[in-house]
């Protein structure tokens, strides 16, 4: 039988339906609280005026950011791990899986409900973030004008000024940073599923799903560093450290997030190739889940 | 036997690993069956004999070991044996975050069933197990009971030819017990077919056509109830006349005059005698 979108969508938004009742969203009020603490934190104005102001933009994105980052990793691996594992302890699972339903379409649709939940949550947090941005930057704004027209500036260096600070107010590559966010979510998630489906118990699959995670953010760096000392690599070397690559998948990747935050452009192809690269972890953690979950007895 | 089955289970055999002996459980060894269309078949055996097993192996949420499982011809690994099956798990189990309607609309989608369709099999339902009230009720504050109703509705709702339950009657109470009794046997006059398996044997008596008997993942006897609890060595004879008569009777004088025969056959034992009977042979057996 082939995998049907409408029982894939149907097992998802079930699952979707059981976060929401788990109350993930209140992460949200948590999010709120930053961002209000983040709105009221401000540098002391000793340095002059010049990079301040901006620094305090920069802090307001990176707590946001941060916190949205920490929730998205958090979330994927912790509600991957617990999902599956949880329908096979309380045995929910033969009641689907007796169903003509077959097992690709139940991985498929816990793995697509997580990911919707992460993406509601994030779009959601983008939004607030974003208003709460464009409040700041307004308010920097008025006081760099006022400062410039106070110290007699010609109006091209204050245009200058005004372009510095709205780089670093809402733009498309803060947006374009919490995409890379949700993707890294994404490959988290798939890392956790993976483990899901080999281990039986909840615990164990987090940790799991952690430790690959943490791994992933030092093995990249690692393995480059220790190829670099070697005069000559053999292939079979090469190939185990591409292998290594795929387990452990290199979430250095996800850098462009800290650029983000930096208020560094991010160019439309950095993220189709981030996007892609990413989807490619998805599948293949997918697939490979799949293969274990085919075989799994309960 | 009807002419086409609706379960066939071809030499079926069952291990699992065992994490700390080499050896292998065997859970279930060598097991045929078949059931035809619009039988009611009743497994029963002692705890852990294999019967749980069995089932699942049926519904392809275990891989046979050796042998073959079929459902209407259909091997139960292929995903498409499952179109026409409805299964009630052991102490069934549901997410608790769902209310007893939701719970059985998430059931039905999984089963392709939609819109008004939908709705209105989910009322009938709801009805037809007597949780009306519990509509919208979370099923993680059900009793015991209310999960094993909620859970033959939702084996029910897409309307399965097959139905397969591991212990229905479990922790329901005795008029709960007899309104599945009577739904069993409803459905088996609308044409289905039931496999059970249940440790009240009297009721497995009740409406049961055919039974097995399972020890230590061995079936001992299979057979229609009437061949099983006949017992065919004896002849029970029901007569009527006078105490006199019966007297004469009894003392089985060659005159048979004033009596008449009233029925003659072979007494009749329970299913329940019989069965600790076997379990009593097959403890000496394995004391031997
Ligand atoms: N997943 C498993 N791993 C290892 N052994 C198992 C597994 N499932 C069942 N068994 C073993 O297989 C045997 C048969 O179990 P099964 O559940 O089929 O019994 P049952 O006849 O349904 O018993 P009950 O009447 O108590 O429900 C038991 O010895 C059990 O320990
Ligand atoms: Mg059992």
């Amino acid at each position: 039988m082939i995998a049907s979108l409408r029982r894939i969508s149907v097992i998802a938004g079930h699952t979707f339906t059981q976060l929401v009742r788990m109350k993930v969203f209140g992460f949200l009020a948590v999010f709120a609280i930053i961002l209000i603490a983040a709105h009221f934190f401000k540098l002391p104005h000793t340095y002059g005026p010049e990079s301040v102001a901006e620094e305090e933009l920069r802090m307001m994105k990176s707590s946001a950011m941060g916190a949205m980052s920490l929730f998205a990793v958090i979330f994927s691996i912790a509600a991957t791990g617990l999902l599956i594992p949880r329908d096979v302890e309380d045995r929910t699972l033969y009641t689907i899986l007796c169903k003509p339903v077959p097992r690709f379409d139940y991985l498929t649709g816990k793995y697509l409900g997580v990911l919707f939940t992460v993406f509601i949550a994030l779009l959601i947090m983008d939004l607030l973030m974003s208003g709460a941005l464009y409040l700041r930057t307004m308010g920097v704004l008025e006081e760099r004008v006022n400062t410039a027209t106070a110290l007699g500036w010609s109006e091209e260096v204050k245009e200058t000024e005004r372009q510095e600070v709205l780089r670093q107010g809402v733009t498309w590559s803060v947006h374009a940073g919490v995409l890379a966010i949700f993707l890294k979510a994404m490959v988290s998630a798939g890392v956790a599923l993976l483990i899901s489906t080999f281990s039986t118990s909840t615990l164990f699959t987090i940790i799991m799903g952690f430790l690959v995670y943490f791994i992933g953010h030092y093995a990249g760096g690692a393995r480059e560093y220790w190829l670099s000392q070697q005069l000559d690599v053999s292939p079979f070397t090469r190939f185990g450290s591409h292998l290594m690559s795929v387990v452990f998948p290199d979430f250095r990747l996800f850098n462009i997030i800290d650029g983000a935050i930096a208020g560094i452009p991010i160019t439309a192809s950095m993220i189709w190739k981030l996007t892609g690269i990413s989807m490619i972890y998805a599948a293949v953690y997918l697939i490979l889940s799949w293969f274990a979950f085919a075989k799994k007895e309960f | 036997m009807k002419t086409s089955l609706a379960v066939e289970i071809s030499h079926l055999t069952k291990e699992f690993p065992s994490p700390f002996k080499r050896k292998k459980i065997r859970a279930v060894t060598d097991v045929t069956l078949q059931i035809g269309e619009g039988e009611i078949y009743g497994l029963i055996g002692p705890n852990g004999s294999g019967k749980s097993t069995t089932m699942k192996a049926l519904l392809g949420l275990l891989a046979p070991t050796e042998g073959e499982c079929k459902i209407f011809r259909r091997n139960s690994v292929k995903v498409d044996s499952r179109k026409d099956v409805g299964y009630l798990p052991e102490n069934p189990y549901f997410y608790k975050h769902l209310t007893g309607k939701e719970t059985l609309a998430f059931y039905g989608k999984l089963c392709s069933l939609r819109g008004k369709a939908l709705s209105a099999r989910i009322d009938e339902l709801l009805k037809m197990v007597d949780l009306e009230r519990a509509r919208h009720q979370k099923v993680g504050t059900f009793s015991k009971g209310m999960l094993q109703r909620i859970g033959l509705a939702q084996a029910l709702i897409h309307e399965p030819r097959l139905l397969i339950l591991d212990e229905p009657t479990a922790g329901v109470d005795p008029v709960g017990s007899r309104e599945i009794r009577d739904l069993i046997l409803a459905l088996k006059e609308a044409g289905k077919t039931v496999f059970l398996c249940s440790h009240l044997l009297e009721q497995v008596q009740e409406i049961c056509d055919r039974v097995g008997i399972i020890f230590n993942g061995k079936l001992k006897r299979e057979g229609t109830l009437e061949e099983l609890i006949t017992l065919k060595d004896r002849l029970e004879v029901t007569v009527s006349g006078d105490a006199d008569a019966q007297e004469n009777f009894l003392t089985l004088t060659k005159e048979l005059d004033g009596l008449d025969l009233i029925s003659s056959g072979a007494p009749k034992t329970s299913l329940e005698s019989l069965f600790i009977e076997m379990a009593n042979e097959e403890e000496r057996r394995k004391n031997a």
